[in-house]
C-alpha cells in the first residue's frame, strides 16, 4: 500500500490540510486502519479541535477518527467524555484548556473519538513524547495550518500534506498553491549548532552574524520594524524571525536589496504570498528553517465543500508532475 | 495577609518565591496562600519543620526515599475542585475518578517515602488505601483507570460483543445501541463508586494539602541551602547581622561585583539613618523589609544571624509615589502614605520603614515634618527606621550613619558600575547628627557636567560663608 510503509521510518507524523475539507481526516483514518492491519502501535493527538462530527464552517458531514484496540490517544477531558469507544485512562495533566485537562488513554474496544489537542508547540512536543513513552511506535498529529494556532505541526519528523478542490476550483490555481506550499515545506534547514541557539527564542527579530552569534535587535515583533530595515542588518545579512512572518516583512527585506537570509522556525510560520516570496528571492533573498519535516506523501480530495468536483485522475497527474512526487486520492486508494 | 498579596508590595519576597524550585503547581499555590504570621509559637514550629527539612536535604537528598518523594511531588495534580465535588456528593466523571485514584496512588508512595526519611511527625499523610482499593478492583496496583469489567456482571460480555462488531466494521445502529447500554451501566458504576468514596473525601483533601505543603517545605529548605539563610530567633529588638538583599547579592555575583552584607539593630521608637547619596540607604530599608516578611512568612532570614520581634505588620514608604492619574504630586502621595503608616502604627506594633521623607518639598518645612515624624515614631511601640539627608534634626533618638565613601578615591577609577567598590555600606553610631554633605563630590566623581559642578561649588562656598 502506498506511503504507509514510509511512515514507519519515523517516530512522529503530522497530517496537515491546506484548507478545511481537503480530506485530512479521511487520510488519517486510512492510515490508522492500515497501521492497525500491520499491528503497529500508534498514538494520536491533534492541534486544536479536530474530528468534529460536522464541519464548523460548511456543516458538511465530516468523518470521525476511528481508533483501534491497543492504540493510544490524547484528547481533552470534555471530548474524552464524549468518546464512542472503551478506553483506560493512563495519565492526565499538562496545560488545562477551556476543554479541561488533556487525557492520555489506551483503547480497549475500538471506536470513534473527537480529538482536541495541544494549543502550543511546547505542549505538542510534550504530548508526542508522552505517546512515545506509552510505547507508541509512531505518534500521529492531526494538524492544522493556521495563523490562529500557536502549535506547529512541523515539529514531527514526517508530514503528509492534504490538498484538494477546497483550495481552488481551478486546477492550475490549485496546482500553483500546492507547489508553492510544497516548496516552503522543503526549505533548507540551518546547521544543528545554529538551531540549538535559536530554537528557544520565542519572539522578536534577531540578527545572526558570520560567526553564528545571535544578537538582539530590540524588535519585539515584525509589526514594529517600520522603516528600520537598514538598522536590522547592522550585524550582517542573516536574520531570525521567531514568530510569524508576513508579506510586510519580506517586502521590507526585499526592498533593502541586500540579499537577506531569513531564518524562520518552520514553514508554518510563513504567511506570505507567492508574489512577495518570488520578489524576495529575485532580489537575492533566501529562507531557511530550524526544522523541516520529511514529506512522505501528498493526498488529494477532489470534492469541494461548495459541491463541485475536480477530475481526480487529471488533478493527481497534474499535481504529481508539478511536485515531482506521487499524489494520492485517498478515497480512491481506500477502495 | 497572604504571600500572594505581599509579593505585589515587596520585590524581595517575590524574588524569593520566584527562586523556589517547586515540584508541583500545588506546592507553588501553597506558598502563595501562606500567611504573614504574628504568632510566635506557630512560627517557631514552622522554622523547626524547616530545619528538619534542611537537615533532610543535607543528609538524605541522594537517598532512594528522597528521590521517591520528589517523584511523587512531581506527579501531584491540584485536584481540589474534584475533591470538593466528591465531598459535596457531586458525581465525578471517569477522568475525575482517575485523578482521585492517582492521588491515592502517589499519596501511598509519598507516605512510605516520608517514613523512610523519618519525617512522618512533621509531614503526616492520611491513609488512602481504602480509596485505592475501591478504584482498583482487579488489584492491578497501577494508577490507570476505567470502569473495569469487574464492576458490573454485564460489562465484560457487552464489551466483548461491541468488540466483535468493531472487528467486522459493522457500524450499524446495533453497535450504537450496545454502546449506549454500556454507557448506562458505566454511569451506574460511577454513581456507586462516588457514594463509596465520599467517606474518604476529607482525608483525600488532607493528603493533597499535606503533599502540597511538603513540596513548599522542601522548596523552602532548598532556598535556605542555596542562599545561606539563617534560622531566626524571636526577640524584643530587631537585630540582623550580616543582612543581605538576595536579589542584589545575586546580581552582583553575576556581574562579578562585590556585595557587602551589613549589620543593623533597632529597638522600639525611631532610628534615623543618614548617609551620602548612593550609600545604600534605600537598599538597606528594602533588605530589612524583605527579611522581616520572609521571617514572618515562615522562611529563614537572609542574614548570618537574625533576632526579630514579631510585628503586627510592615509599612513602608520608598520611592516616588507620584501618580498623575489620581492628581497627586510626589509630595502629596508621600504625605498621604505616611499618614496611613502613622495611623496603622498607632493601632498595632509595626515595623515602619520610611525612605527620605519630605525630600520633595522645601527644606525648611521638610525638616520640620521629619522632626515631627520622628517625634511621633519615637513615642510609638512600633520600630521605625527613617532615612534622611537633613542635618541638625532636633530629635533625641538613635542615629545611625552609613560609613559611605572610603577616603583616597581616584576619580579615574570610578564609574556607576564600579562605585560600590568604593563604598563602605556598614553602619556606625552617629553622634553629631549631621548628614554627610558629599553630593557635589559624588557628582564630580561620576563625571557629571563640569560647569554645573563648578558653579554649584562656588554657590555652596558662598552660602557657607554667609552662614558664618
Amino acid at each position: 500500500m502506498p506511503f504507509v510503509a514510509d511512515i514507519l521510518q519515523h517516530r512522529s507524523l503530522s497530517i496537515v490540510g491546506m484548507e478545511k475539507n481537503t480530506g485530512k481526516t479521511v487520510c488519517l483514518n486510512y492510515i490508522l486502519r492500515r497501521l492497525n492491519d500491520m499491528h503497529v502501535h500508534v498514538g494520536v493527538t491533534s492541534i486544536g479541535v479536530d474530528g468534529e462530527q460536522t464541519d464548523a464552517v460548511f456543516a458538511t458531514a465530516k468523518p470521525e477518527i476511528t481508533l483501534y484496540r491497543g492504540s493510544h490517544f490524547i484528547t481533552s477531558e470534555k471530548h474524552y467524555a464524549a468518546r464512542q469507544l472503551v478506553s483506560e485512562i493512563e495519565a492526565t495533566g499538562g496545560v488545562r484548556t477551556a476543554l479541561g485537562v488533556p487525557v492520555l488513554a489506551k483503547v480497549l474496544v475500538g471506536g470513534k473519538v473527537l480529538l482536541s489537542g495541544a494549543a502550543t508547540t511546547r505542549a505538542l512536543l510534550g504530548q508526542i513524547a508522552l505517546l512515545s513513552d506509552a510505547g507508541c511506535q509512531v505518534a500521529i498529529v492531526d494538524g492544522a495550518l493556521s495563523r490562529l494556532s500557536l502549535a506547529s505541526p512541523a515539529v514531527t519528523e514526517a508530514m503528509i500534506l492534504a490538498t484538494g478542490a477546497a483550495v481552488s476550483s481551478s486546477l492550475p490555481t490549485l496546482v500553483g498553491h500546492t507547489r508553492f506550499l510544497y516548496g516552503l515545506i522543503g526549505l533548507p534547514e540551518v546547521s544543528e549548532a545554529l538551531k540549538e541557539r535559536l530554537e528557544n527564542i520565542e519572539s522578536g527579530i534577531w540578527a545572526v552574524d558570520k560567526e553564528g552569534e545571535v544578537h538582539s535587535l530590540g524588535v519585539a515583533s515584525v509589526f514594529l520594524i517600520g522603516d528600520q530595515t537598514r538598522e536590522l542588518l547592522r550585524y550582517g545579512r542573516t536574520l531570525f524571525a521567531a514568530g510569524a512572518v508576513s508579506d510586510r516583512l519580506l517586502q521590507a527585506l526585499a526592498a533593502s536589496q541586500e540579499g537577506v537570509e531569513l531564518i524562520v522556525k518552520d514553514f508554518t510560520r510563513l504567511f506570505v504570498s507567492r508574489q512577495t516570496y518570488a520578489e524576495f528571492v529575485k532580489r537575492g533573498g533566501g529562507l531557511q528553517v530550524l526544522r523541516r519535516p520529511q514529506l512522505v506523501a501528498v493526498t488529494f480530495n477532489p470534492f469541494s465543500p461548495q459541491g463541485f468536483m475536480l477530475d481526480s485522475k487529471q488533478a493527481c497527474t497534474a499535481l504529481s508532475e508539478a511536485l515531482g512526487v506521487p499524489v494520492y486520492d485517498v478515497k480512491q486508494i481506500e477502495r | 495577609m497572604k504571600i500572594k498579596e505581599l509579593i505585589k508590595q515587596d520585590e524581595g519576597l517575590r524574588y524569593a518565591v520566584d527562586s523556589m524550585e517547586f515540584m508541583s503547581s500545588a506546592g507553588h499555590r501553597y506558598a502563595l496562600e501562606t500567611n504573614f504570621e504574628t504568632d510566635a509559637e506557630g512560627l517557631e514550629a514552622e522554622w523547626r519543620r524547616t530545619s528538619r527539612a534542611v537537615a533532610c536535604l543535607e543528609c538524605s537528598s541522594e537517598s532512594q526515599p528522597f528521590k521517591d518523594l520528589m517523584h511523587c511531588l512531581m506527579q501531584l495534580h491540584d485536584v481540589r475542585s474534584t475533591l470538593a465535588s466528591l465531598a459535596a456528593g457531586i458525581e465525578l466523571s471517569e477522568v475525575e475518578l482517575f485523578e482521585v485514584k492517582h492521588l491515592a496512588f502517589i499519596s501511598d508512595k509519598a507516605r512510605t517515602a516520608i517514613g523512610g526519611l523519618d519525617l512522618t511527625d512533621i509531614l503526616p499523610l492520611p491513609d488512602l488505601s481504602g480509596v485505592f482499593s475501591l478504584l482498583d478492583p482487579d488489584h492491578s496496583g497501577v494508577d490507570h483507570f476505567y470502569i473495569y469489567d469487574s464492576y458490573h456482571p454485564r460489562l465484560a460480555s457487552l464489551r466483548q460483543q461491541l468488540n466483535g462488531m468493531q472487528d467486522k466494521e459493522d457500524a450499524a445502529s446495533g453497535a450504537a445501541e450496545l454502546f449506549d447500554e454500556i454507557r448506562r451501566i458505566e454511569q451506574q458504576v460511577c454513581t456507586t463508586l462516588c457514594d463509596g468514596l465520599k467517606q474518604y473525601s476529607s482525608n483525600a483533601i488532607k493528603s493533597m494539602e499535606q503533599m502540597a505543603y511538603a513540596d513548599f517545605l522542601l522548596a523552602k529548605a532548598r532556598l535556605c541551602e542555596q542562599w545561606g539563610l539563617a534560622r531566626p530567633v524571636v526577640g524584643s529588638q530587631l537585630s540582623l547581622e550580616g543582612l543581605f538583599n538576595p536579589r542584589l547579592k545575586h546580581h552582583n555575583e553575576q556581574v562579578g561585583a562585590r556585595y557587602q552584607p551589613v549589620d543593623i539593630a533597632a529597638c522600639a521608637g525611631a532610628t534615623l539613618i543618614t548617609g551620602a547619596n548612593m550609600a545604600g540607604k534605600t537598599v538597606l530599608l528594602k533588605s530589612i523589609a524583605t527579611a522581616q516578611l520572609m521571617v514572618q512568612c515562615g522562611f529563614f532570614a537572609p542574614a548570618a544571624k537574625a533576632v526579630v520581634p514579631l510585628f503586627g505588620g510592615l509599612e513602608m514608604s520608598v520611592g516616588d509615589g507620584q501618580n498623575e492619574m489620581n492628581g497627586l504630586s510626589s509630595y502629596a502621595s508621600e504625605m498621604v502614605r505616611i499618614s496611613q503608616i502613622l495611623e496603622q502604627s498607632r493601632r498595632q506594633r509595626m515595623l515602619v520603614l520610611i525612605d527620605e521623607p519630605a525630600r520633595t518639598t522645601n527644606p525648611v518645612e521638610g525638616k520640620a515634618l521629619v522632626e515631627a515624624l520622628v517625634e511621633i515614631c519615637q513615642r510609638s511601640e512600633s520600630t521605625a527606621l527613617i532615612t534622611t539627608h537633613y542635618s541638625g534634626l532636633g530629635n533625641h533618638c538613635r542615629r545611625l550613619r552609613v560609613k559611605g565613601f572610603r577616603e583616597g578615591l581616584s576619580a579615574s577609577r570610578l564609574s556607576p558600575m564600579t562605585i560600590n567598590q568604593f563604598i563602605d555600606y556598614s553602619l556606625e553610631e552617629d553622634l553629631d547628627g549631621d548628614a554627610p554633605q558629599e553630593a557635589l563630590r559624588i557628582a564630580a566623581l561620576l563625571g557629571c557636567d563640569a560647569e554645573l559642578i563648578e558653579i554649584a561649588k562656588q554657590k555652596y562656598q558662598q552660602s557657607k560663608h554667609t552662614q558664618l
